[in-house]
């Protein structure tokens, strides 16, 4: 227990990773479950929050109170997944996860990044390798009790890449990796939005989402098809959907970028239309325009993540 | 290739990536490529690192070439390449 306090990440407050640690000893999914209500509750006690998932809420056309606190309740519900709250083993979870369109994943052998998203529900890579599909992840360190323990690490132990977020000389070298396993053919599994330098934003409904450019880079490199992913819930089951690969590499750059951007808004705002209350991480994240790079703040995009 | 020559070439990479916009006003070799300098990120550090690659005609090692010392300016990285070219 000691051990697994001083890992807590920097972007959960002490409070929360002391009721993560104490949910996770209930069996799934009861610690996730009260884990939505917690934050349900706690948007009354921070307003603040609960202003903010009203005013988005406001511009989706669904009752208002009603998509807000569900939002909260899902934001609860992301960070159990997140953390994987009462998961003691990949083959109790197995019967939980469905891939749709699987179809879609090209045959091994050709350099492909299966591109996840932090918008929805958490863990395509981790329902889409309990369906059988395997990739290198291309990723931040997993911390929790459930990743610890002998069943996940013997899951997770082969194909990760593991990128400390806020280090940007390793993030490069993690990157180069990542491109040499693509041009060996290898498939990638990364996620297209959050930490790292946005290459462009997509307009949704009620905010933006910064798209980064980590994954633009390794396509431009490698050639590599990349084939979106989304995953949403539907009750307990976790529903991953590969979508048809973007456009392939345009060698001019704007009009590639414009290709991938129209790609990817269009199947954003599907989501957001079907999934409105999945989507938390569209009204806490805020990047922060100040960092000179043009690297978000890890603490900009972890907000959603952060203190009960 | 001279160590000169080469601190040339890896300083014009490093230049025609940062683009004009953020070229320090004095650069020299130890001018660090990250924060402070010319302000690269990660993605940046890639396309430095893989027109090396193409300039010099060979490949790095993750482990063992491209660690935060070698990637901290333009001297540290021209101080690899020529290790791995000689």
């Amino acid at each position: 227990m000691r051990a697994l306090w001083q890992v807590r990440p920097s972007y959960y407050s002490r409070t929360l990773w002391a009721l993560l640690l104490t949910l996770d000893l209930l069996p799934w999914p009861w610690g996730e479950d009260i884990l939505a209500r917690l934050f349900v509750a706690r948007a009354f006690l921070r307003t603040a929050r609960l202003r903010q998932a009203l005013r988005w809420a406001a511009c989706q056309p669904r009752p208002r109170w009603r998509l807000a606190l569900a939002l909260c309740a899902y934001q609860g519900r992301l960070v159990a997944q997140a953390s994987m709250l009462g998961r003691r083993g990949p083959d109790e979870l197995r019967r939980f996860v469905l891939v749709r369109g699987g179809e879609h994943l090209p045959a091994p052998g050709r350099p492909t990044i299966v591109l996840g998203f932090h918008l929805g529900a958490k863990g395509s890579d981790v329902a889409l390798k309990l369906a059988g599909h395997s990739f290198i992840r291309l990723g931040g360190p997993r911390v929790s009790r459930s990743w610890l323990n002998e069943a996940w690490r013997r899951f997770q132990s082969t194909g990760q890449i593991v990128v400390p977020i806020d280090d940007t000389k390793f993030l490069s070298s993690a990157l180069y990796e990542a491109r040499r396993r693509l041009l060996d053919g290898g498939t990638l599994f990364t996620l297209g939005d959050g930490h790292g330098r946005p290459a462009f934003q997509l307009d949704l409904p009620g905010g933006p989402l910064p798209i980064r450019s980590g994954w633009l880079a390794l396509r431009r490199h490698t050639g590599a098809i990349v084939v979106p992913v989304l995953s949403h819930m539907e009750g307990r089951l976790q529903v991953v959907t590969v979508h048809p690969p973007l456009p392939p590499v345009d060698s001019d750059s704007a009009r590639d970028l414009q290709a991938c951007r129209a790609a990817l808004g269009q199947l954003m705002q599907e989501y957001v239309r079907r999934f409105p209350e999945q989507c938390p991480s569209l009204v806490y994240w805020h990047p922060d325009p100040g960092v000179p790079s043009g690297e978000p703040t890890t603490q900009a995009l972890r907000s959603d993540e952060r203190a009960v | 290739m001279s160590d000169d020559a080469v601190l040339r070439r890896v300083d014009t990479i490093v230049a025609r990536v940062a683009g004009p916009a953020r070229l320090p006003r004095d650069p020299t070799p130890e001018t660090p490529l990250g924060e402070g300098g010319y302000w690269l990120d990660s993605v940046d550090l890639l396309e430095v690192i893989v027109a090396c690659e193409q300039e010099f005609g060979m490949t790095f090692d993750t482990n063992d070439d491209l660690s935060e010392k070698s990637l901290s300016t333009v001297r540290t990285l021209t101080d690899t390449i020529t290790r791995k070219t000689r």
